[in-house]
């Protein structure tokens, strides 16, 4: 089942994929102006800012939120944010009862409409391996503490649904408008490492 | 199959140590790596499936001591020799000659 | 195999692909059904990991219908069917040390489930 029968590949990451990159170009297999869009797009047009209007959008608007808990895809998408890796939308909200956090321990899966590409940290073993059998221990190295009255809940991404933690909105900001609200969401607010605070008590990420 | 990537619940990896404020790409050849996915897996050479498990089978070793993004690149390599849009014969030449020009 | 042009990559990032099946495919299970997750090791390709295999969950949601990747990274096809959220205790996964109120959702296919009569 694994391991090939090929040579090992050279060390050097830059050179294999100069290697792979050139031999489909020849083929026409790959049109390189789109595979310089695409970086383009999930470089520099899609990312979180898009998944905390969508918070900012449910704290602001109650039916708006029903609708997003109800059907995150459908919801989402009035905002405009559709497609790769997040087809399939759930959202999850943040309460004083329970606490959401995201992962996928087999691999990477992550919602890119709303929060763009996943970070390393996100991808890589130490979370991957822990949050799921400690997550408060891995809460606490984000500098988030949970009460034990707390239901810490952890969605494991092994399927084609993705989530979106929908975190609580902070106390004081009654007044604020949707941009400012949009503007106090993290990123790590929406995987559910972090909550949502503000200014004065710690920048927003 | 029960390879390394099936991570839940496994210790000893040590801390998340999150990076501030990190790039989406910290490497050129990323960002290729990358493009070029997405673009053979909208052309249709394989699904997604597909392509996780070519990852899954890369091998422990290799596996934990890569970097996410040398994971993509092992699956396109992979995938892309076994269902024949490229030779390997085709790939290591291409290697050799780009090896040599480096030197 | 068609090649994706530069004006057709907006297109591409906006649709995507997703894997949910549009057919009539008869549920096994329903929401506050008790399951036990499959002992099954596959040397194939599989979404249940090792920590969810043997352990007892109580379905929350059917997702509806998908393609299933165990035959589908095998060209062996889609073999639809349906995906349900299903909730874990942490104790039930990790053990008595494990906080009481503590709950784990994974995503898991028909196949992959029995039901605890």
């Amino acid at each position: 089942m694994s391991g090939h029968s090929h040579t090992a590949p050279p060390s050097d990451p830059e050179l294999r994929i100069k290697a792979l990159e050139s031999l489909l170009v020849e083929k026409k297999l790959i049109d390189p102006d789109a595979v310089d869009a695409i970086i383009e797009t999930y470089e520099t047009k899609i990312g979180s800012r898009n998944g905390a209007k969508v918070v900012a959008r449910a704290w602001v608007d109650p039916e708006y939120k029903a609708r997003l808990l109800a059907d995150g895809t459908k919801a989402i998408a009035e905002l405009g944010f559709t497609g790769v890796q997040g087809e399939d939308m759930v959202v999850v909200e943040n309460t004083d009862e329970v606490h959401n956090v995201v992962v996928c321990t087999l691999c990477s899966c992550y919602p890119w409409p709303t929060l763009g590409l996943p970070p390393v940290w996100y991808k890589a073993a130490p979370y991957r391996a822990r949050v799921v059998s400690d997550p408060r221990g891995v809460l606490l190295e984000f500098g988030t503490r949970l009460s034990d009255d707390v239901e810490v809940r952890v969605w494991d991404s092994n399927a084609e649904l993705r989530y979106l933690v929908l975190p609580q909105r902070p106390a004081g900001t009654q007044s604020w408008t949707e941009e400012q609200l949009a503007n106090l969401v993290s990123r790590d607010s929406m995987i559910g490492t972090a909550n949502v605070q503000l200014p004065a008590q710690g920048a927003a990420s | 199959m029960n390879g390394v990537h099936d991570l839940g619940g496994m210790h000893g990896f040590g801390p998340i140590d999150p990076e501030p404020n990190e790039p989406v790409f910290h490497h050129d050849w990323e960002r290729r790596v990358f493009g070029i996915m997405i673009a053979t897996f909208g052309g249709g050479h394989y699904n997604v499936d597909q392509f996780r498990h070519a990852i899954e089978r890369m091998g422990p070793v290799e596996y934990l001591t890569g970097s996410y993004y040398e994971h993509w690149l092992s699956s396109l390599e992979t995938l892309l020799t076994e269902r024949g849009a490229i030779t390997q014969a085709e790939l290591d030449a291409r290697r050799e000659q780009l090896s040599k020009e480096a030197r | 195999m068609p090649v994706v042009a530069k004006d057709f990559v907006p297109v591409l990032a906006a649709t995507g692909g997703s894997t949910r099946v549009h057919k009539a495919v008869a549920p096994r299970f329903r929401a506050g059904d008790h399951v036990l997750v499959r002992t099954i090791h596959p040397e194939h390709h599989t979404r249940l990991p090792r920590y969810a295999r043997g352990k007892r969950g109580i379905v929350e949601q059917d997702h509806g219908v998908f393609v299933f990747p165990d035959t589908s990274a095998h060209d062996q096809g889609e073999k639809p069917q349906h995906v349900y959220s299903v909730r874990f205790t942490a104790r039930e996964l990790w053990g008595p040390q494990a906080p009481e109120r503590d709950t784990l959702r994974l995503d898991l296919w028909d196949d992959y489930l029995d039901l605890v009569v």
